[in-house]
């Protein structure tokens, strides 16, 4: 009704027709086949679950999606040997398609790749670590029976590419209503995927109401951004707001009341603190396949669009706001860092892990330079297959209830399974920043390219944090290896396939990344921002 | 000048007078309409109906709308009072704007003004109309929501469901008619019609739209938010006095308003019906004779109404809810889909009448076939694993059964308090889960 | 872009004029019907009339205003509503200008008709659509 009332509005504005049909040119799609074979593939995954009988739709779905990922990729990979240097628009000069989107969306495809793997395992929890029926009331007779049926909600495969394809969409919108809508297609289908855990369902359907919550919340803040931006500029394009900001006859108020709000729905997105509240809530409660891929996807894409704003949009105005930023990016670290220390639940660990990481982010982002932005980009590609990886692993050590995630549970793992205990070691050490991992290349990347740009003071800060967000790292390697195990303590899954080959990615990317990263930081040099 | 540009140089009295003449229009409409009601569907059911008010009981309505102020308003414990007041007027204001956009006639002169029968003529008049009947719901709602009462508030979600169900199919068989028009003025859908009405051109829109009507108005064989066998009066049970009869107002002025904007969509609005049109000139199409074939247009719906309660019974919810969701909506958008793929292609290329029409009956037919083999729903036995929504389905009572001992019956009050205690620790257990 | 076309948005609005006096005097007609009840009719108390209609002897205590439960049906159904309002919102102005977008509207239509087609195609075959 209240959509009536808008297009009441709208409407009048409608030209009147003139009989000659205008000639509208359909627009050049070879640069975004990748995206458009992810939407693709994601309605089709729809029609496959109203058509396909149910015990088709799960190989199926799992088929599709990973078809879909592979198809993409060759798209991204035929794309990229004749892409122009410098980066073209796309549909109606809505996407900007350059190197840092193109990056991005190999990044992004390759981790969706481990997260499917993820979502798509039934051998550690039977039937998969999603309900048939989410809707259920958690503790009833209804969920009792429900938790040990071996249905599986396969709608989470369609839903996982809708995110997808709204994160490489926002990667590259062009103008910040895109940029809008490519939000809210990642966001939604993320809200509810939050709500599918098999196990513990109460903290799960909580978790999704928070992260819907205080996501609506977050898009708000975005959209009186856009709507400010729009009055000052004249327009959403980003490079017209860069442009206007250029010039000095408007009124900055709106200028920078906007950007505020504009970059308050980024964070939000990127869990940067002080905007991270829901983050920890939302990487317990949620089902840790779907909290792989939120923690890896939805943080690569948040920082593919603030990177984007902020080196488009905002660059002639940095040393305005760059202080506010520093604040942000010195609350962040710290925030994650010292709260990370109190934690006692793996998952919520992480979590502020993910926090100070995307502090360390943001000192990259803000660092407005060509190496910040291939810093920042490389920095995206390690923590996200590191961070894949880590939830892998965290899916596998159980007990009766389901995933063992308190740190107590964890005490003496490395007797039990020693590989394990190894590979979450090394994970520990790549997240720490210990060298020989991605983690190291990528804070050394970034921090220098933070030095170079002139914020040696906050390096300073970021060094220190890593040192006390590497003791919470650390304290867990000591609890695995030398404590001595609890009589009733979890038991170490074996993995199916599926698990075993994500984690190997995540892995391997990480050791790769580590020791040779050259090839990565060449490409993520590849050019910067397409501004037109 | 153009209909737009008469309307502008209004003045305001006499943009007064046209508001004035529509309210009481409505007013007056209401009670023919519930009289006339009354009349045919006695007489359609082989009784008298009313007869002692006036001649004939002519004046029945007349009576009841006096009585009505006069009878006492009593407002339930536990209605939230606030929302219990507005409803009524939320739901009638919109009945009477959606009048405002509907083009009762041509040019004509008002005390030497030249203007036009109808309030306002704007360019997203079509609209309006959707939206002032979207509107009326929230009156419904808010009504069986404020009434504190299990009987309103089933009504009051059964209504609006059933409003916003048949609002998508009634929007989207106006598409095809704003496709031809190419305007959202209902002025200017009146004018495209000079050549030929809509509802012989556009057949599809036409009786959906019809059917849709009626389920929007809530009107028989689709009053089930007024079945009173299930739910009492409905929205409205716990309204009285003035209150209840603002909701009777609106509800009628609607049939009104779709009847109107039916007649402006399809039948040619006041235009002249065909062997009257071609007398003089279309002489009868001038001055203020269409507000004659108008309101004989209009009326015909309001009859078709009538007859419908008088001969129909009332459907059941489901069978309600798939005609409007699994038949009318579909059948809307292929139809759709085939006018917008004729104009494209008429206009596009040079392409006969026949080929377009053989084609797209060769396109129809395979739709049509295709909707029939696919099968209703997934067979039941493929959800073996779903899991049962209710606990333990209907409550039956064990074969051995002892009637208790009438000595022995436990107060009706610690039975209840045994159970909160049992809900309790339930929950005590969601939360340790 | 919209407010920036029309230099003068007093002539603009100005159509809406009597849509604004239609609205007042519809407004002004309810409420004061709505008051005239209270005013002109009688008032007798009695408890028994207060209390909200029901069957039976005690009314049971299960509709509280605001804390009563609404069926899960209603919100799919509101929820699907939204979904093809939406479409219905969009087919309007492209109908209107149908023509001038010619056949690259045409194809745009066509596509987001069967997007919106997919998921009603889902909602269909998993019983979305159903009463029991």
């Amino acid at each position: 009704m209240s959509v009536m009332s808008s297009v009441l509005f709208l409407a009048q504005v409608q030209p009147v027709p003139s009989p000659a049909p205008a000639k509208i040119d359909p627009p050049a799609l070879d640069a975004v086949w990748p995206i458009l074979i992810v939407l693709a593939a994601a309605c089709v995954g729809v029609l496959f679950e109203a058509f396909l009988p149910r015990h088709q739709r799960w190989p199926a779905q799992v088929a599709l999606s990973l078809l879909a990922l592979a198809g993409a990729g060759v798209a991204l990979a035929t794309y990229l040997s004749d892409a122009p240097e410098a980066g073209e628009m796309a549909m109606f000069n809505t996407l900007a398609v350059d190197r840092p989107a193109l990056f991005l969306w190999g990044t992004l495809l390759a981790l969706s790749v481990g997260a499917v793997l993820l979502i798509a395992d039934r051998s550690v929890e039977p039937g998969g670590a999603f309900v048939a029926t989410a809707a259920i009331r958690p503790g009833t007779v209804q969920d009792r029976a429900q938790v040990t049926a071996t249905g599986m909600q396969t709608e989470v495969f369609p839903l996982t590419l809708f995110a997808l394809g709204g994160m490489m969409i926002f990667c590259a919108a062009n103008d910040l209503l895109t940029m809008f809508i490519a939000l809210e297609v990642l966001s939604l289908p993320l809200y509810l995927m939050c709500g599918l855990a098999r196990r513990r369902r109460l903290l799960s359907q909580e978790a999704a109401v928070k992260y819907f919550l205080l996501g609506a919340f977050a898009s708000a803040f975005f959209l009186y951004g856009v709507a400010l931006l729009y009055g000052y500029a004249g327009s959403v394009r980003l490079a017209d707001i860069s442009a206007a900001a250029a010039g000095t006859d408007r009124s900055d108020t709106l200028l920078f009341a906007g950007m505020g709000l504009l970059v308050v729905g980024l964070l939000f997105k990127a869990s940067v603190g002080p905007f991270h509240t829901w983050t920890p809530d939302v990487y317990q409660g949620a089902p840790t396949p779907v909290t792989a891929f939120m923690a890896a996807c939805t943080k690569v894409a948040a920082f593919g669009g603030i990177l984007r704003v902020l080196q488009v949009a905002f660059e002639s105005t940095q040393w305005e706001w760059r202080g506010v930023l520093w604040g942000v990016a010195i609350a962040s670290m710290v925030i994650g860092a010292i709260l990370g220390l109190t934690q006692t639940d793996v998952k919520r660990m992480i979590a502020y892990s993910s926090v100070a990481h995307a502090g360390f982010l943001l000192i990259g982002a803000i660092a407005l330079t060509d190496r910040g932005l291939s810093g920042t980009l490389f920095y995206l590609l390690t923590y996200g297959f590191t961070t894949l990886a880590a939830f892998g692993v965290i899916s596998l050590v159980r007990d009766s209830s389901g995933e063992a995630t308190h740190l107590s549970q964890w005490a003496g793992l490395a007797k039990r399974s020693p590989l394990v205990a190894g590979v979450f070691t090394f994970l520990l050490l790549a997240l720490a920043g210990i060298p020989l991992t991605s983690g190291f290349v990528g804070k050394f990347v970034v921090f220098e390219a933070a030095i170079d740009d002139g914020m040696a003071p906050l390096v300073v800060i970021a060094l220190v944090a890593s040192a006390v967000a590497a003791f919470f790292y650390l304290r867990v390697i000591v609890l695995m290896y030398f404590s001595e195990p609890a009589a009733d303590g979890p038991t170490v899954t074996v993995p199916g396939a599926f698990t075993t080959a994500a984690i190997t990615l995540g892995v391997l990317v990480t050791l790769l990344l580590g020791i040779l990263p050259s090839f990565a930081l060449d490409w993520a040099a590849g050019g910067a921002f397409a501004i037109r | 000048m153009t209909r737009a540009q008469l309307l502008a140089d209004d003045p305001l009295w006499l943009i007064l007078i046209k508001a004035v003449a529509l309210l009481l229009l409505g007013a007056l409409a209401t009670m023919a309409m519930i009289i006339l009601e009354r009349k045919i569907v006695a007489r359609m059911q082989h009784r008298p109906g009313p007869n002692r008010v006036g001649p004939n009981g002519w004046f029945q309505s007349i009576a009841d709308a006096i009585k009505l102020p006069f009878k006492e308003q009593i407002i339930p414990d536990t209605a939230d009072r606030k929302v219990y007041f507005l409803a009524p007027i939320i739901s009638t204001i919109p009945a009477f704007l959606a009048f405002s956009v509907i083009p009762f006639g041509p040019e004509v002169s008002i005390f030497g003004e030249r203007t036009v029968l109808q309030l306002v003529d704007l360019p997203v008049g079509v609209l309006v109309v959707l939206a002032c009947s979207s509107l009326g719901v929230y009156g419904i709602v808010l009504a069986g929501w404020a009434s504190g009462s299990p009987y309103p508030l089933l009504g009051g979600l059964r209504s609006a469901a059933q409003v916003i169900s048949y609002e998508i199919a009634m929007g989207l068989s106006i598409v095809a008619v704003i496709l031809y028009t190419g305007s959202l003025s209902t002025g200017d859908i009146v004018d495209a019609q000079a050549s030929g009405w809509y509802f012989y051109l556009l057949i599809p829109s036409f009786l959906i739209y019809c059917v849709s009507m009626v389920g929007e108005t809530n009107r028989a064989p689709f009053d089930l938010p007024e079945a009173e066998s299930e739910l009492v009066g409905g929205f409205h049970t716990e309204y009285s006095s003035m209150k209840f009869a603002l909701f009777f107002l609106a509800e009628y002025v609607n049939m009104v308003i779709v009847s109107a904007f039916c007649t402006t969509l399809f039948l040619g609005g006041y235009m002249a019906p065909w062997p009257v049109s071609l007398i003089g000139d279309n002489y009868f199409n001038t001055g203020w004779w269409p507000l004659l074939w108008f309101f004989t247009k209009t009326w015909f719906f309001l009859f078709v109404f009538i007859w419908l309660r008088g001969t129909l019974p009332r459907m059941r919810y489901d069978q309600f809810m798939r005609l409007g969701w699994k038949i009318l909506v579909p059948a809307n958008l292929v139809w759709i889909v085939l006018v917008v793929a004729l104009r494209a292609f008429r206009n596009e290329a040079e392409i006969s009448a026949t080929t377009i029409l053989v084609a797209g009956g060769i396109v129809l037919v395979v739709l049509i076939g295709l909707s029939f083999l696919l099968p209703d729903r997934a067979a039941p036995d493929e959800d073996s694993d779903r899991v049962p929504v209710t606990g333990g389905g209907y409550p039956i009572p064990p074969l051995d059964l002892v009637v208790p001992d009438k000595d022995a019956a436990a107060p009706r009050r610690v039975r209840r308090k045994r159970q909160t205690a049992s809900v309790g620790a339930g929950a005590e257990k969601e939360t340790e889960q | 872009m919209l407010v920036a076309q029309s230099s003068d948005v007093s002539s603009d609005l100005g159509i809406y004029l009597p849509l604004v006096v239609m609205f007042a005097l519809a407004a002004a007609f309810a409420v004061f019907s709505a008051l005239l009840g209270p005013l002109v009719g009688p008032s007798r108390y009695n408890r028994a009339k207060f209390q909200a209609y029901e069957c039976g002897i005690e009314p049971s205590p299960q509709p509280v205003v605001g804390g009563g439960r609404v069926p899960v049906a209603y919100y799919l159904t509101a929820m699907l509503f939204i979904l093809f309002d939406i479409e219905m919102v969009f087919l309007y102005p492209f109908a209107v200008s149908a023509d001038v977008l010619g056949l690259f509207g045409l194809v745009e239509i066509f596509l987001f008709i069967a997007t919106v087609g997919f998921a009603y195609a889902y909602v269909w075959r998993r019983g979305g659509l159903d009463w029991n």
